[in-house]
């Protein structure tokens, strides 16, 4: 049970109901629909954050289930192990990313990528700046931005989720479970 | 001139802004859309805020207020906060018209001359037709309030809330409201929407957005399409025609309002008769 009403279709205001036209939207847009001003400029700004851009899907992906590891957000973790696993990211990796195993990075730049996720979603303060250097050399510096803006980005997502309580789609859970992630 | 300014110049937006001032009320109608009655959440506009709403309307180019509830005149001050919003623009205050004795009929004759209509609602010339719905006592404490409200110089509407199985006989009830000092051109005939206390009993039209009038309707919970918006199933206020949260500035829903109009296909006016 989330902790706010999650609308239906039925109580779904009327800038909202396009977001129901497919079928259920998922507990995100369902909790933002109570502020549907809200909703309007939240989804396009997480879909462009967090969907497809020009950062590859790997990448974005190691972002999100890293960060949301860090801040402990189930539903992201779980939501998001999902969407790694289809994006090609090993049971190993995603396991990893999720705190449950250390790993080796196959490509180049991935360790620097996960050392600046540590420590711009886990530190507090400024952030190293050998690190910085070090990602410098693996990214380029639009790379950077859009990365580090989708780290804050999910950990906005992932306190909203964790303090809402949304819950976790069955489907998600199934999945979890059947590679052993649960 | 903003968009708002034009819509509402050229027709496009209904002129009329409404103010949900209150939720609570003395009486529990069967069919009541609010599921107002004695002890519910009051859900209050303060008399400042609302007429801070009325004088951004106005700035926007909106013509008319109309000021409902739960019944407004549980709170003491409404005739003096409706002698401020009639200062405004024109206003229509709808009341059940069972509270316009001793103190506060005096208090209401602030109202006399002013830009404010009261508008009253009864249903029927039949007095248990009307009070199975409305209440004991409710038929004789309207028409004993119309005719002593007309005689201070307040401006009198009768408002008829139909049901679709059980019409009211409209030609006694008419002659029943002229008598009373009501012209045929104050009086009001709806029928019973399938929202609120009326849902739960099966009672009343289904109706779609489109066949509720688009007026801009403030709460204090956000800013709604129609004054049949706000209502409330089960203790719990209705989403479904929730335009934002955000009502200041009234300038952020009225924008909403106008895009959803704009945006709505043609031939698309309704032919329920809903006001
Ligand atoms: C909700 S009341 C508030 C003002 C006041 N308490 C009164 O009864 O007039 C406003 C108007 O809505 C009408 N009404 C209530 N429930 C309704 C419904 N389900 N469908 C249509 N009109 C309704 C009432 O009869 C009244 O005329
Ligand atoms: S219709 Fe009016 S008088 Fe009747 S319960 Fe609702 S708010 Fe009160």
């Amino acid at each position: 049970m989330s902790r706010v009403q999650l609308l239906d279709a039925s109580s779904a205001p009327l800038t909202a109901r396009r977001h129901y036209a497919a079928g259920d939207p998922g507990p995100l847009v369902a909790a933002l629909a109570t502020v549907p001003e809200l909703l309007e400029v939240a989804l396009p700004f997480l879909s462009t954050v967090l969907g497809a851009s020009a950062l590859d899907v790997r990448t974005k992906e190691i972002v999100i289930v890293r960060t949301s590891a860090l801040l402990r957000c189930g539903y992201c973790v779980d939501g998001h192990s999902v969407v790694a696993l289809d994006a090609g990211l090993t049971l190993a990796e995603v396991g990893a990313l999720r705190g449950e195993g250390p790993i080796e990075w196959d490509v180049e730049g991935e360790d620097d990528l996960v050392a600046w996720i540590d420590a711009v979603a886990g530190g507090r303060g400024p952030v190293d700046s050998d690190l910085a250097a070090r990602l410098a050399g693996c990214f380029a510096e639009h790379e950077i931005v859009e990365l580090t803006l989708l780290i804050g980005a999910t950990m906005m997502l992932n306190r909203f989720c964790t303090a809402l309580e949304l819950p976790t789609a069955q489907v998600v859970a199934d999945r979890l479970a059947s590679v052993g992630l649960r | 001139m903003s968009a708002v300014d034009q819509a509402v110049a050229d027709g496009v937006l209904p002129g009329r802004v409404w103010l949900y001032s209150n939720y609570h009320c003395n009486l529990t109608c069967s069919y009541c859309l609010t599921e107002s009655g004695p002890g519910v959440q009051r859900r209050e506009l303060s008399p400042a805020r609302m007429v801070e709403v009325a004088e951004q309307a106005a700035d926007l180019g909106f013509t008319d207020l109309g000021l409902t509830g739960g019944e407004p005149f549980l709170l003491p001050t409404m005739p003096e906060t409706l002698a401020r919003l009639g200062a405004v623009l024109p206003t229509v205050a709808l009341t059940n018209g069972t509270l316009f004795t001793g103190r506060r009929l005096a208090a209401a004759e602030v109202l006399a001359g002013a830009r404010v209509a009261l508008q009253i609602s009864l249903d029927s010339a039949e007095p248990d037709d009307n009070d199975r719905a409305r209440g004991p006592e409710n038929f004789a404490k309207v028409v004993a309030a119309v005719p002593a409200l007309v005689e201070r110089g307040i401006t009198v509407r009768i408002a008829t809330t139909q049901s679709e199985d059980e019409p009211a006989d409209m030609a006694r009830l008419c002659a029943l409201h002229r008598d009373l000092g009501v012209p045929d051109s104050d009086h009001v005939v709806r029928p019973i929407i399938a929202r609120g206390r009326a849902e739960a009993a099966g009672l009343g039209v289904e109706v779609r957005p489109e066949d509720l009038p688009a007026e801009l309707t403030v709460t204090a919970d956000g800013a709604f399409w129609s004054p049949f918006g706000p209502t409330v199933r089960g203790g719990r206020l209705d989403t479904d025609l929730l335009l934002t949260r955000t009502t200041d500035p009234l300038q952020v829903p009225a924008q909403t309002l106008l895009g959803l109009i704009e945006g709505r296909p043609p031939g698309a006016d309704s032919t329920l008769n809903i006001r």
